[in-house]
């Protein structure tokens, strides 16, 4: 009787703590940092020398990556109308680690030939204070070519714009 | 004897001049070029063929009935590069991965050599955009020639940059 009474009491215990987990977790997560407006600078690569594709396959995925991620207002590098938003954040991107890979090695092998990007991505204010810094990789491993790294690059570092700032109308 | 001595020459000579030829031809196309705009044109989808021609000092490019240009004077920076694609694509190159004894691996062997030319352009508020196509080999040292001569800046100047395919495959890490 006792031990059946002991097993109600862990299950209810059990039953309470179990649902109320994911509301600590959510506690417990970093406020967003508002932004009402993302600038995405040109890809950086000074000491690692990047295919100028890569480059500018990575910039031109990344602002569709972001504007897809619901940031309405995504400025690209030098743009005017950047100058005079409040609350700006913008976001510079240095090539920490390139491994160019091969396509037809994909193709012939399925285990070589991987293509891979590590960037380090930093968001600041328009002053230059760091707000935030990641490095993020971007990866083609079995399809496709090897411009299709740039993409995967993308979509997570959108991701991580996406975990740590909000844009009005969007929480 | 003779006869079949020469007979045997002047195939091999064809044989060359057949692989010579289109490459001389394609080097010497100043009309448009047939390309495949791969991504950032201002409203254009990825991957979509066109014919890309450089004319009144702006870089044209035609897609069905839609056209979009790019002033040669606003181009930051033009690049051209080698790289190389699958002989057989689509959808019987990927139907072929399926094929018995590894025979799409074998059809992966066979690639044709293309060239990719990357811009870099301000737009009308100065936000940079960037385009990348790719085009038959010989052709894209063509275009970034008419673009530099119309007004265009490049940082990359002499032969193309080595392809991103056929670089080796070295990790470079900070």
């Amino acid at each position: 009787m006792n031990r059946t009474l002991k097993a109600g009491i862990k299950l209810s215990l059990f039953t309470l703590i179990f649902p109320a987990s994911p509301l600590l977790a959510q506690k417990n997560k970093p406020a967003k940092i508002k932004a009402a407006a993302l600038q995405v600078e040109m890809i950086e690569s000074n000491e690692i020398k990047l295919p100028a594709e890569f480059q500018v396959a990575l910039y031109e995925n990344l602002i569709r990556q972001l504007e897809k991620n619901g940031f309405s207002h995504v400025y690209r590098d030098g743009d005017r109308n950047a100058a005079s938003v409040a609350d700006l954040i913008v976001l510079h991107s240095t090539v920490r680690g390139f491994k160019a890979g091969s396509e037809r090695a994909r193709q012939v092998t399925t285990v070589s030939g991987a293509t891979s990007i590590t960037i380090h991505c930093q968001f600041t204010s328009p002053e230059g204070t760091s707000l935030l810094e990641q490095d993020v990789n971007g990866k083609v491993r079995f399809f496709g070519s090897n411009l299709k790294a740039t993409y995967d690059f993308a979509k997570k570092a959108a991701h991580v714009a996406n975990e740590n700032f909000s844009t009005p109308g969007r929480e | 004897m003779t006869s079949r001595t020469t007979t045997v020459l002047v195939g091999v000579a064809s044989l060359f001049a057949g692989l010579v030829i289109p490459v001389a031809d394609a080097q010497q196309a100043s009309g448009p070029v047939k390309v495949v705009q791969l991504t950032g044109l201002a409203g254009v989808k990825d991957n979509a063929k066109g014919t890309l021609s450089v004319e009144n000092g702006q870089l044209h490019f035609v897609h069905g009935k839609a056209s979009s240009d790019v002033s040669a004077s606003s181009i930051q920076d033009v690049v051209t590069a080698a790289d190389s694609q699958r002989a057989v694509g689509g959808t019987i190159g990927l139907m072929s991965m399926a094929a018995p004894y590894g025979g799409g691996r074998v059809l992966s062997l066979f690639r044709t050599k293309i060239d990719i030319l990357t811009v870099q352009y301000r737009d009308a508020v100065e936000g940079l955009h960037g385009a990348i196509f790719s085009m038959p080999i010989g052709t894209a040292e063509v275009i970034k020639k008419n673009l530099v001569a119309q007004g265009a800046r490049t940082t990359a100047s002499g032969e193309p940059a080595a392809s991103s395919s056929s670089l080796p495959n070295k990790e470079q890490k900070q």
